[in-house]
């Protein structure tokens, strides 16, 4: 049985339980960040804040208003930049189609965090014994390690509403059109979001408004330069230089062609 | 609530007003959205828009304080156009009772007004009775002196272009509104209204209530499933405290406390006077007996009046409730005080004032789980001198939920048992270990004293066990009661006796504990019909899901609706049967003349669309203490019947210096004063900043941007927070002039992971003429950018 996280943002009443819930099961420390002005707390995904319930206000067309709540986390891309990107293959999928990451195999170099288009995967700075710092890449595993012990993912089993369930794939799709069709009178520009360019996601959302308004890229694609660098350059290079110049190498390609915009943070997707 | 959580999802129409349920009872959404997935409609009516209003297919827009305005002209609306469930109207609610020539109407005044003391004398507003002194009725509803026609005609002053001028709704959403709720009048379908605190925290606090109860009435909604009056409580239990007398004039289970007034010097006086000659009430002495049973055992006898004289007595006419004893407290005549989980220091109405109070304190105890704003109010960080003040406080570590056990009651009446998680970090100590401590320690201190002042102590029975750790079952055995010779727990409370031959703590929950089994700990989540779940805890009264359910059919005893079946007249068994505990005597049939009596605990066990409380027997518009225009609906501005506290306390503003509207709420992600959720470090994150939500209109007109820091004053104070420039807020639109209005959460004070100015330093110390809540829900303040 295929398996995803569906995510109805229409049943979304953000209460914002998934994100309390995430941090207690992941042990995940609190960050308290500036003002934004809204009742977002978080600006966006961080290394320690997986998910975030994103809040925007707009205007309808027959003159009403939409505060449009979003659970926003980790994709679980079936085509996962992150893991083109990874120089160390330390990113995968499970047998759960959850794309995780193997902390004791990352290096912290961040490629994942560049190629990600979705902004779901940060860098978190640890100190070892000896006073140095290092990195991780870290984010969302749609709880891997609950699902192994046949249990839920956190945010799910915390959802009062049901907007966030995790089960069969199938089902749940078919269940996400049915539930298209009944909310598109309140929702004109409803739509599912499981995007094909990456093949889909293991995430699956139904919008109540175009991606954008999300801050979600509309028609999302794994790079060129990571496919050439992943499938093509990095197994040759590998074999010929060894692992650590090749991350150089792969800095260089990936700085050069990457078409997506230079900045994971400068932007605002948000109010 | 008369219903329960679960059954929201039965309702048609939901109306949410004065609450915010999908940020504050956050649960209540898997009901109400399964409500909706049927093809309900949900409207949310909020002076701003709210993350419950996102939920709703309606949202209406009513400025604070104008819920009869809103409410009135919805009545009107269903008059006027007949829309109302005729046949219960006219056989289950008092429309057809003949009231007494003496009552009259006039420019916001309801006869028998005595201007000195500011309260009216009710008689003028009495039924009318025959010889025999049965109430004269017109069953056709014509008679001019009738409910029904009193009504028409009072509330047909609340049109609807009147009532928008009030409210600033828009005209088209209102009428939306009507038509929409309306809708629930036609006989089989239900509509629910859902209230809590934007109800009831404004000087009409209870007529707004009562505006709802008139609605459901005139549409038929009370009894059934998917219908009722809904309360939602702001607390785990605080239907639990209310049902075992936290107010301080009730004894548990809703029932009086004794004033030193001469109706009360003697028991049987004090009975005649608290026990109404008709209605489900006449039972008051087998209850109040069996509970002084419960408090004294055998030193309660027939010799001395069941211990009556041991019971402290209310100085008549003085009130004691939360403002009044800070007044008190102003004026220095009160020595100490225990808090339990109380942080009035932020919470309370005008905490500027209310702190000052606390100086005057010799003693406080603080018992919670953290040291909050209250308890420390004498630190520097409070902005207090400590070396100036007196008071000794005394600090007790309290156990959270998760470390005692016992059982919170909810909203829907549920007495559910839990028990203890984990076991109570360091010394802290479960709420009933502490009294439980408290009490038998003074028991000693008092054992051999002759003092008859200290009789009470004395008498009082405390029989939970020689530990500090008190058996809670004992406790439990006991508010359910048992019979005093054989100690078998009663089985109801119709079985309770006014001679001292059974005790029972709180007549109320009399069945939740029967010989064997306390059913508060039930966990059958098996739905027998209509999703009551009647083996899941126990629901008082006598485990009834739905009160009033004998309405939920007609008067023939068929349900209104088969797809909506509470209980139903069964001829063939000669009960009555159903999905539901009847609320009504079960073999009563036919034949009996108060079949179609099904408001058992009124006097003629009709719905009382005409009730008299303490400014009027039907609600009327009067404006909230501070406000921004004068009164549409007549020339009284302010609630006649509203009494004033210590002066110095409750500084009033006006509308030229302080031309704002103000409210005050929660969030989903703080709890209250904050105590419990600005110091857990994942709920801290979630809402980190003090901030004041205003519009787009107001924020150009002061030239605040966006995440500025503002001042906002009252005549009370001021607090600086964050602005949060919001779609969400829009300008009241009222009759001749638009009016800014701002809002901010309660829930921030000095202590704890994250801070924060205090809403109440802003609010009114004024409250409701009968329950005296604090009017915290509306009052003026202006805006400036902080320098």
């Amino acid at each position: 049985m295929e398996t995803i996280k569906f995510v109805d943002v229409t049943k979304c009443d953000g209460c914002r339980a998934c994100m309390v819930s995430c941090k207690n099961w992941n042990d995940l420390p609190s960050e308290i960040e500036e003002f934004h002005g809204s009742y977002q707390s978080h600006e966006k995904i961080t290394a320690n804040t997986w998910n975030v319930i994103t809040f925007n206000e707009q205007e309808r067309k027959d003159g009403g208003l939409d505060w449009l709540f979003r659970h926003s986390s980790c994709m679980h891309c079936v085509e996962a930049s992150c893991e083109k990107a990874c120089p160390e293959d330390a990113i995968s999928h499970t047998k759960f189609d959850s794309v995780v990451i193997d902390y004791d195999k990352c290096v912290g170099c961040g490629y994942c965090v560049q190629a990600c288009e979705f902004d779901a995967i940060n860098l978190a700075t640890y100190i070892d014994k000896n006073g140095k710092e290092f990195r991780k890449a870290q984010k969302c595993t749609q709880c891997t390690d609950r699902l192994e012990e046949g249990m839920q993912p956190a945010c799910a089993t915390a959802c009062h509403t049901g907007a966030i369930v995790y089960g069969d794939k199938d089902d749940l799709l078919a269940s996400a059109e049915e539930r298209l069709a009944k909310v598109k009178e309140r929702y004109p520009n409803a739509n599912i979001y499981n995007p094909q360019g990456i093949k889909g996601t293991n995430t699956v959302y139904l919008l109540a408004d175009k991606p954008s308004t999300y801050g979600l890229p509309e028609n999302p694609k794994v790079a060129l330069s990571q496919v050439v660098w992943k499938d093509y350059a990095q197994p040759i290079g590998k074999a010929m230089l060894g692992a650590t110049t090749m991350a150089v190498i792969g800095s260089f390609i990936a700085n050069s062609l990457n078409k997506k915009n230079e900045s994971s943070e400068g932007e605002d997707h948000h109010e | 609530m008369t219903n329960h959580w679960n059954d929201l999802k039965h309702a048609d129409v939901l109306m949410i007003i004065g609450a915010n349920p999908a940020e504050n009872h956050p649960i209540s959404f898997r009901w109400i959205l399964k409500a909706l997935e049927k093809g309900g409609k949900l409207i949310s009516v909020d002076p701003r828009f709210t993350r419950t209003s996102q939920m709703a297919n309606v949202y209406g827009q009513l400025r604070s304080g104008t819920d009869i305005p809103f409410i009135g002209g919805m009545i009107n609306y269903i008059l006027e156009n007949e829309l109302y469930h005729k046949e219960y109207v006219a056989a289950y609610t008092n429309a057809a009772y003949i009231i007494e020539d003496t009552y009259s109407f006039e420019d916001g005044m309801f006869s028998g007004y005595d201007k000195d003391k500011r309260s009216y004398d009710k008689t003028k507003w009495a039924f009318k009775k025959d010889e025999e002194g049965k109430t004269l009725q017109d069953p056709t509803l014509k008679d001019p002196n009738c409910v029904f026609q009193l009504m028409k005609k009072h509330f047909s002053r609340y049109d609807i272009d009147t009532v928008i001028g009030v409210t600033g709704t828009a005209k088209e959403t209102y009428l939306d509104i009507c038509k929409t709720y309306a809708s629930t009048g036609e006989v089989g379908k239900a509509g629910t209204i859902l209230y809590a605190m934007g109800g009831t925290q404004h000087t009409v606090g209870t007529q707004n209530i009562r505006s709802y109860a008139i609605l459901q009435l005139l549409l038929g909604n009370i009894g059934i499933q998917g219908g009722g009056v809904n309360a939602l409580r702001g607390e785990s239990n605080v239907q639990g405290s209310t049902d075992f007398g936290l107010l301080y004039d009730n004894v548990p289970g809703y029932m009086q406390v004794p004033t030193t007034a001469e109706t009360d010097f003697t028991y049987q006086g004090f009975l005649d006077r608290i026990t109404p000659k008709e209605g489900y009430w006449v039972n008051k002495p087998k209850f109040y007996t069996s509970m002084l049973k419960s408090f004294y055992g055998d030193n309660a006898t027939k010799g001395n009046d069941f211990g009556y004289d041991y019971l402290p007595k209310l100085s008549a006419g003085r009130n004691y409730s939360f403002m009044r004893l800070f007044d008190a407290m102003y004026r220095k005549e009160l020595e100490g005080l225990l808090l339990f989980g109380s942080n009035p220091a932020v919470g309370g109405p005008n905490a500027g004032k209310e702190i000052e109070s606390l100086s005057n304190l010799k003693w406080m105890v603080a018992v919670d789980l953290f040291e909050t704003e209250t308890s420390s109010f004498w630190q520097k960080e409070a902005g207090a001198d400590p070396a100036s003040i007196q008071t000794e406080v005394i600090f007790l570590p309290a156990s959270s939920s998760f470390e005692k056990e016992g059982s919170v009651t909810n909203s829907g009446r549920w007495m559910q048992y839990r028990w203890q998680a984990i076991k109570p970090k360091g010394e802290s100590k479960a709420d009933l270990e502490i009294v439980h401590m408290l009490a038998r320690k003074l028991k000693d201190m008092y054992k051999n004293s002759s003092n008859p002042a200290d009789m009470p102590m004395k008498a009082m029975t405390w029989d939970y066990g020689e530990s500090d750790h008190p058996d809670i079952d004992l406790v439990c055995r006991e508010i359910n009661g048992y019979d005093m010779k054989t100690k078998q727990q009663v089985k109801i409370f119709g079985d309770l006796k006014d001679d001292g031959s059974t005790c029972s703590g709180n007549w109320i929950y009399c069945g939740f504990y029967p010989e064997n089994e306390n059913l508060a700990k039930r966990r059958d989540s098996t739905d027998e019909g209509m999703s009551n779940f009647l083996n899941w805890s126990f629901a008082w009264p006598a485990n009834r899901r739905i009160l009033y359910n004998r309405a939920s059919a007609d008067l023939n005893g068929k349900a209104w609706s088969k797809d909506r079946v509470g209980i139903e007249w069964n001829a063939l068994e000669g009960k009555w049967k159903g999905h539901d505990v009847p609320d009504f005597v079960v073999t009563k049939g036919p034949d009996d003349p108060t079949f179609i009596d099904p408001f058992i605990m009124m006097a003629g066990g009709k719905g009382a669309i005409f009730a008299s409380i303490n400014e009027g027997p039907l609600p009327e518009h009067y404006e909230p203490y501070e406000n921004p225009m004068k009164n549409s609906f007549s020339s009284v501005q302010l609630n006649p019947a509203v009494q004033f506290g210590e002066e110095e306390m409750n500084a009033q503003g006006d509308v030229s210096k302080y031309p704002i509207v103000a409210t005050t709420y929660r969030l989903s992600e703080h709890w209250q004063s904050g105590a419990m959720t600005r110091s857990q470090e994942w709920l801290a994150e979630l809402v980190p900043h003090m901030f004041v939500e205003i519009s787009e209109e107001l924020a150009s007109e002061k030239g605040i941007k966006n995440k500025d820091k503002i001042v906002v004053s009252s005549a009370r104070g001021e607090i600086e927070a964050y602005a949060m420039v919001t779609k969400r807020f829009k300008p009241y639109k009222l009759k001749e002039k638009t009016v800014h209005h701002i809002g901010m959460p309660w829930h921030f004070g000095y202590k704890g992971i994250v801070t924060g100015g205090s809403a109440n330093r802003l609010t009114p110390h004024i409250g409701d003429a009968n329950s005296t809540i604090p009017e915290y829900k509306a009052f003026l303040c202006d805006v400036r950018r902080a320098k």
